[in-house]
């Protein structure tokens, strides 16, 4: 009984432990920005890696979202011979919701796991430490600029995504089951408010985004320097990216569209 | 003629872990000569040299590098110290996204402003230095063992250090890449008067180009010195280290329970 309150304990303490020295990497990296000829191209770079080749992943998974959403809702509209409204619907769900968490989701997959096993990587061939004893600074060199690239791509993914998932619905809603073409853009202009709606849903991944490029430069920074540290540290970057963008989600809608 | 240290320690006590793993270190590294830092595996030799570079913060006892003390330096003063250090690491670390020129070209194009012909000349005498002046577009996949701690070598000296580390150069290494490092260790150190730090567990190498060595063992210096001198060493445990004797103080088994009782022979309870 006593060694499961002092486990309990442990477990406690390890995992306060690890949100400090989380924060205070991230106060390292975010206040350690370096001068701005030298970061900015670091930043372009990484902005490429993992912003633009995560491009093809999202507006695939953004047309196919988008095109279910279609068939789904044409099934559930026509019931009630609402079929029209089949564009708001479409649009409401990808700005709010879809675009933000479903792109969150494979950034987490696509470009964290890649990004935490780099910096994991560059640990465990002792990249960081030499870089370190020739008197530069990773977290400014290679920390800094991964993190601000995630942060400032995801948005701009997310918005890609809603306008994919849009065309894609349209698709199928208007060119295959034959939605009058009018009332799904009309509906949809009529219903979707700029502020409430796409700035929420921007606000959204915004914090996705932050999050889940820290949780990957944290867990590559902070592996275990061997093959078995660097996989763990992958897998924790999907699991705890996911689990965080799903918790936030209710957390931000709650706040945003709870109207209490 | 005592020379002047470079690097000082003084009752160094570092633990990790739980794990004590320097107890009390004291040592002087001269200046312009090469020091070798001897061991068995596992007593922390890296550790060391992460120490000195500030890597690693000491549980208490001084460093002291170039006069500056390490350990309570602010971080920036740390990183314009390290300009003027050189560490080779064990797996030469080099950047695997850059090429052999950019590798080189790195800490200059970092902490200089020079333009872009003077590095050029730079990074090619460096690279003439190590005898890789023609493998300057490789990428370091491309390199053998040998050839990529020689890249790392002209990389930790690209900007002209005071002191440079090398962290088990010589460790599987075949005779031929062996020899041209020794030949490199000691040319370097005679033509830019450098201090050299060599940690290292191959002794007769070692030795055979380092000024000065001590050997550590069990958290302490336990032997230091000129080369002769230590060969003429008086301790059991320094002599065990040089002629690689399997027993002797340091033990060929690993501490253990009592044999009789794990093998579960009568008589063996304790």
């Amino acid at each position: 009984m006593m060694n499961q309150i002092a486990a309990l304990g442990r477990i406690g303490i390890e995992t306060v432990a690890s949100f400090g020295r989380a924060s205070q990497f991230l106060a390292g990296v975010v206040f350690g920005v370096p001068r701005p000829s030298v970061g900015f191209p670091l930043l372009i770079r990484q902005l490429y890696a993992v912003g633009v080749l995560s491009l093809a992943i999202v507006v695939v998974s953004g047309l196919f979202i988008g095109m279910v959403l279609g068939l789904q809702g044409y099934t559930i509209l026509s019931d009630f011979g609402s079929e029209a409204a089949i564009g708001q619907m479409i649009a409401l769900t990808l700005v709010r919701e879809l675009a933000p968490v479903v792109t969150a989701l494979l950034f987490a997959g696509r470009a964290g796991s890649a990004l935490t096993a780099e910096i994991g990587l560059m640990k465990a061939t002792e990249q960081l430490s030499s870089m370190e004893m020739m008197g530069v600074d990773p977290l400014r060199r290679v920390i800094a600029p991964r993190l601000w690239a995630g942060f400032l791509a995801m948005p701009v993914l997310a918005m890609i995504f809603s306008v994919v998932g849009v065309l894609g619905g349209m698709l199928v809603g208007v060119e295959w089951l034959g939605v009058f073409e009018g009332s799904y853009w009309g509906n949809m202009q009529a219903s979707v408010d700029f502020v409430d709606d796409v700035v929420n849903g921007i606000i959204k991944s915004v914090v996705f985004g932050f999050v889940c490029a820290w949780i990957a430069v944290y867990q590559g920074y902070d592996c275990v320097p061997t093959s078995a540290g660097i996989s763990s540290a992958t897998t924790k970057t999907v699991v705890y990216s996911s689990l965080a963008v799903l918790g936030l989600d209710f957390v931000l809608t709650a706040v945003m569209f709870g109207n209490f | 003629m005592e020379p002047s240290a470079y690097i000082t320690l003084k009752n160094v006590v570092f633990s990790r872990s739980g794990r004590r793993i320097f107890d009390g270190v004291t040592l002087d590294i001269p200046k312009g000569k090469i020091t070798a830092i001897m061991g068995p595996s596992g007593t922390g030799k890296t550790t060391l040299l992460r120490l000195i570079g500030g890597q690693l913060r000491p549980d208490s006892g001084q460093i002291q590098v170039a006069g500056l003390e390490v350990p309570k330096l602010k971080r920036r003063d740390l990183y314009r110290l390290r300009e003027k250090m050189g560490m080779l690491f064990q797996s030469g670390a080099l950047f695997t996204d850059l090429s052999v020129y950019e590798n080189v070209a790195f800490p200059l194009r970092v902490h200089t402003a020079l333009p872009e012909d003077m590095i050029r000349d730079i990074v090619l005498m460096k690279l003439e230095a190590v005898g890789l002046r023609g493998a300057r577009d490789l990428m370091p996949s491309e390199l053998s063992g040998g050839m990529t701690r020689r890249v790392a070598l002209a990389r930790s000296i690209a900007l002209d250090p005071e002191l440079i580390m090398y962290d088990e150069p010589f460790t599987g290494q075949d005779p031929i890449a062996m020899g041209v490092l020794v030949k490199l260790i000691r040319d370097l150190n005679s033509s830019m008067g450098l201090t050299s730090v060599l940690v290292s567990h191959d002794v007769p190498e070692s030795l055979s180009i380092c000024h000065y060595a001590c050997i550590i063992a069990d958290g302490k210096v336990i032997g230091e010195g000129t080369p002769e001198q230590l060969r003429e060493h008086p301790s059991e445990q320094v002599q065990q280290f040089l002629n690689g004797e399997p027993d002797g103080p340091v033990p060929f088994h690993y501490p253990s329970g009592d044999a009789a009782s794990d093998f579960g022979v009568a008589g063996g309870t304790v």
